[in-house]
């Protein structure tokens, strides 16, 4: 879809008078932070960015630059130069990565002591121009009300990425966006948003499945409003980030009932908390650790948290229960209801959780049990364990990371990260075919299928027009995109 | 003021994670001042930027000093605890 409107630079020349004082602006800063730190899908940035703020290192390396007679903004720059030098030294990868944290908050103290709000009123219909997006800037955008953003830097799975196609909004990355100045009308061209319509329609003449990914009950219902079969990605963290403790099974139990009515018998495919490593909860805090994408994430984070996979799961096949006895006719030809397992590289994983749901739910709970195919060992591994799954979902955004060795927001190596290069699409066709050519032991929930297992796909590539015939001709039986 | 020597030990450094441990138990010291010094640079470690910056890796000698306070217990709570660090 393109669309074009006056551009707003995001990053536009600041102003170089300061209206406050230091001190002034620190207390602004963290006021604001404390507040967004609170709650919210960012909720995590901003707290690492408060303690930041905090930092004795902070305040200490503004204040030798003011003491050397700096003017205030120039010791606020001169400070964060530094103090990113000295990150910029050391040879991890990891800590370099705080370097945008670190320069995030020195922004926000930069422009509360200019005098701007902290949210710069964005007019209604603009395009974003912005060299990047952080996850802490995509938390103040109204996404509802811009036309595009065109970004210099990021890849297509990058966090504003998501979020903007999660509105329909068309993004660009890698853009040029020198010479744009503010107001000037600009176009964004995306083929991800809009065409969609097109991709529903290849993939229902095929006679395959159209589902919808999800994050809230509110997706849910709208998905299956605009003609979903179902749900193929149902992400759970929304229920667990952003709070204090975890999660109650009642409280869980109440929201997948909630959304196992909203799909109206329609398969809801429930993907277990997909946290750890980079992503953390305060209640069940993650050792740090130097690579967190091959680290304690998914399904390895849930297995070393016994208690919070059981609660999850013991909270979905009460749910599955309820609705069973509330609408026998939902179960007629299988069950509705499946878990999907994160990040599985072994049948040993597949094997624990079932045992774990026999154990809290007893061996007949209506409940299929599948996983996603996002590492390069459950593509090697896919015959042994389609063998013991009742369902594949293909995730390709990790699964392109992960065989092309390649940093998904690492725009360095974006040529590299391309989810229609040849080694993907062979790990596609590996997957579909260990699916489909499957010998499984009858289970009682999926008696009815002798052989063979379905397989679908739920990254942003089910979503990308260009590779819909190439897909069709895999085998998928299901398509789960983002947005219908 | 008291001072005293050691080497990490921990295979991998001191990364993150110990480093905002450490942060933590130099904060609980109230009333004294802990510092580091590696490379001839004495650092803040009550702070976790200043810690890190340091990359303080595996064989690498650090000063601890602890001025104010409870300065005995400081020090050797805070030896001890880069000593007992794992990796």
């Amino acid at each position: 879809m393109k669309c074009t409107g006056p551009a707003f630079l995001w990053n536009r020349t600041a102003s170089d008078v300061a209206v406050r004082s230091f001190d002034e602006a620190f207390g602004l800063v963290r006021a604001e932070l404390a507040l967004a730190s609170g709650s919210g899908d960012a909720a995590e940035v901003f707290s690492a960015h408060l303690e930041m703020l905090e930092d004795p290192m902070l305040r200490e390396a503004v204040d030798s630059e003011l003491a050397a007679g700096k003017q205030p903004l120039e010791a606020v720059d001169a400070a964060c130069s530094c103090i990113c030098a000295m990150f910029a030294d050391i040879d991890d990868e990891y800590l370099r990565a705080r370097v945008d944290d670190v320069r995030d908050v020195f922004a926000r103290l930069r422009e509360a002591m200019c005098g701007e709000s902290a949210v710069r009123e964005i007019p209604a219909g603009s395009v974003i121009v912005s060299t990047e997006l952080l996850p802490s800037d995509t938390a103040r955008i109204d996404f509802s009300s811009i036309s595009g953003i065109l970004c210099a830097r990021g890849s297509v799975t990058s966090h504003v990425c998501i979020i903007a196609h999660a509105h329909g909004v068309p993004i660009r990355v890698g853009a040029d966006i020198s010479g744009i100045r503010e107001g000037d009308i600009v176009e964004v061209d995306d083929p991800l948003v809009g065409g969609t319509a097109n991709v529903v329609a290849q993939v229902r003449a095929a006679g395959r499945r159209v589902y919808a990914n999800a994050g809230s009950v509110e997706e849910v219902r709208a998905a299956i409003a605009a003609g979903a079969d179902g749900i193929g990605l149902f992400r759970t963290e929304f229920l667990f980030i952003g709070r204090e403790c975890m999660p109650s099974e009642d409280e869980q139990r109440a929201l997948y009932r909630e959304a196992l009515g909203a799909c109206g018998g329609k398969p809801l495919t429930i993907r277990l908390l997909d946290i750890g490593g980079d992503k953390s909860l305060p209640y069940l805090p993650v050792p740090a650790e130097d690579n967190p994408f091959l680290g304690l994430r998914g399904i390895r984070f849930l297995l070393a948290h016994p208690e919070l996979a059981e609660t999850q799961l013991r909270a979905i096949a009460a749910a599955a229960c309820e609705v069973r006895d509330a609408h026998p006719d939902w179960f007629a030809f299988g069950t509705p209801v499946r878990v999907m397992l994160p990040m599985v590289c072994t049948v040993d994983e597949v094997r624990r959780v079932r045992s774990m749901l026999a154990g809290v739910a007893g061996e007949t709970c209506p409940v299929e049990v599948g996983i996603m195919v996002e590492t390069p060992a459950a593509v090697l591994c896919a015959q042994e364990l389609a063998a013991e799954c009742d369902f594949f979902s293909i995730g390709t955004n990790d699964l392109t990371q992960y065989v092309m060795a390649a940093d998904r927001g690492n725009a360095s190596v974006g040529s590299l990260y391309d989810a229609q290069s040849p080694a993907v699409r062979r790990a596609v066709a590996l997957t579909v075919a260990a699916a489909h050519s499957a010998v499984r032991p009858s289970s009682p929930v999926s008696a009815a299928r002798p052989s063979g297992i379905p397989v679908g796909i739920c990254g942003e590539l089910a979503s990308d027009p260009s590779a819909t015939s190439w897909l069709l001709a895999s085998g998928l039986d299901s398509f789960s995109l983002s947005r219908l | 003021m008291v001072s005293a020597k050691t080497v990490i030990q921990a295979p991998t450094g001191l990364h993150a994670r110990p480093a905002g441990e450490l942060v933590a138990l130099v904060k609980s010291f109230e009333g004294s001042s802990v510092k580091l010094t590696a490379g001839g640079r004495p650092v803040n470690a009550a702070s976790m930027l200043s810690v890190l910056s340091l990359g303080l890796k595996c064989g690498a000698e650090v000063e601890i000093s602890v001025d104010g306070g409870r300065e005995d217990e400081a020090l050797a709570a805070v030896k001890s605890f880069l000593e007992s660090l794992a990796g």
